[in-house]
């Protein structure tokens, strides 16, 4: 088959740019390469969620089979989700597995993404850790996805405790990204965190 | 939303009156993707309509297919589909049926019916009389069991929970339940 793939995206992307999301800043995309086989998304956070304000980037990989396999969509910004991989960015969802559908666009995937982010799946998670803190203790899970929200994607809603948590162990001379995954990871106690950082 | 509403009542007459021939090709163009394939988002080449209705081109449309055999479903409505229940759609400006055949499978044909002759009285030939009769007997007991329910529901004061009626009218639709299962029973050992 001729390639229907760069075909079909570049009229995707004509219809994303031309889309009312896009007019609200929702949703965007930008062309990495030529040939259509790469492209950037960019999704804002919903509002009233733990990720409001931020804006998040995904690598979108566009297969040669494309439209009748799905695109290969990760996060590259960080973020804190039972969903989402809190190390690689890789996702959990079902239509970028097997329920893709052939008549589905770059515009339904970003929106579906949009979508994960108000609407957790914590019994089907990406990110184990994620997914228990969200089950046990989901106050603390969203505390937590708002500080990585304004960490990573510019969200605008600090949180002075673990910014200040962050900044003693970075003076204990561990590394800023793995201070923030050790104290999410144990409900921001700073004990157990350093206990796992240093054994 | 209200675009696509003006463009389907006889359209050309309001793009004059709005003026510029930028505006009439816009709406060419919406009128246009009304008949795009749904998979290659192109003009759809022998096209097909899956039951659900919605459109395809053939080769795009088998491709899919093929791509997963184990889950046969509507890329746009993922409705149950499959390659025997497509119906072509011949326009009068349709391509030759030469072209995609080397690698795909021909279009299926459209399936023609010829109209009832006008003498003979339809549906009643001697063979299937007892087919027919059966199943008019049959549809008895379901349109009694449904009209009981129906008039149960509609009534403006249904006899609220737990008092003797509202107990007598639930005694009542299982007696009929029951009624309905036993001639069902009693058609099929019949
Ligand atoms: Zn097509
Ligand atoms: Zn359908």
């Amino acid at each position: 088959m001729a390639n229907i793939a760069a075909q079909r995206i570049k009229r995707e992307f004509k219809e994303v740019i031309k889309s009312e999301e896009v007019a609200k800043c929702a949703i965007r995309v930008e062309l990495v390469n030529d040939n259509y086989t790469e492209l950037k998304g960019e999704i804002a956070g919903p509002p009233d969620t733990p990720y409001e304000g931020g804006n998040f980037i995904l690598e979108i990989k566009v297969p040669e089979t494309y439209p009748f396999n799905p695109p290969k969509v990760r996060f590259m910004t960080k973020i804190w989700h039972p969903n989402i991989s809190s190390v690689t960015g890789a996702i959990c969802l079902d239509i970028l597995k097997d329920q893709w559908a052939a008549a589905m666009t770059l515009r339904t995937v970003l929106l579906s993404l949009q979508a994960l982010l108000s609407a957790a799946e914590p019994d089907d998670p990406q990110d184990a850790v994620v997914a228990k803190q969200f089950k046990e203790n989901v106050e603390m899970f969203q505390l937590t996805a708002r500080h990585w929200t304004n960490a990573y994607a510019g969200g605008p809603n600090a949180n002075k405790d673990f910014d200040d948590k962050i900044k003693k162990l970075i003076e204990m001379g561990v590394d800023e990204h793995e201070a923030r995954v050790a104290l999410s990871s144990y409900n921001w106690d700073m004990e157990r965190a350093t206990e796992q950082l240093f054994s | 939303m209200a675009s696509s509403a003006s463009s389907s009542t006889g359209s050309s007459k309001k793009i004059d009156a709005n003026g510029g021939p930028d505006t009439a090709d816009k709406e060419e163009k919406k009128e246009d993707r009304t008949f795009e394939c749904n998979i290659c988002l192109d003009t759809a080449r022998d096209a097909v309509v899956s039951m659900c209705g919605h459109l395809f081109c053939w080769p795009c449309l088998h491709q899919w297919l093929e791509t997963r055999p184990s889950r046969q479903v509507c890329p746009v409505c993922k409705a149950a589909i499959s390659k025997e229940k497509v119906v072509p759609l011949y326009g009068r400006g349709s391509t030759k049926q030469e072209d995609p055949r080397e690698k795909v499978p021909p279009r299926p044909a459209g399936q023609r019916t010829e109209p009832e002759g006008g003498s003979t009285f339809p549906g009643f030939g001697f063979g299937d009389t007892g087919f027919h009769m059966s199943f008019g007997i049959g549809a008895f007991p379901f349109g009694f069991f449904t009209s009981t329910f129906n008039f149960g529901d509609a009534r403006p004061g249904a006899a609220p929970h737990g008092t003797p009626q509202h107990l007598e009218e639930q005694y009542l639709s299982k007696l009929f339940l029951w009624l309905a299962v036993l001639f069902i029973f009693w058609l099929l050992l019949a």
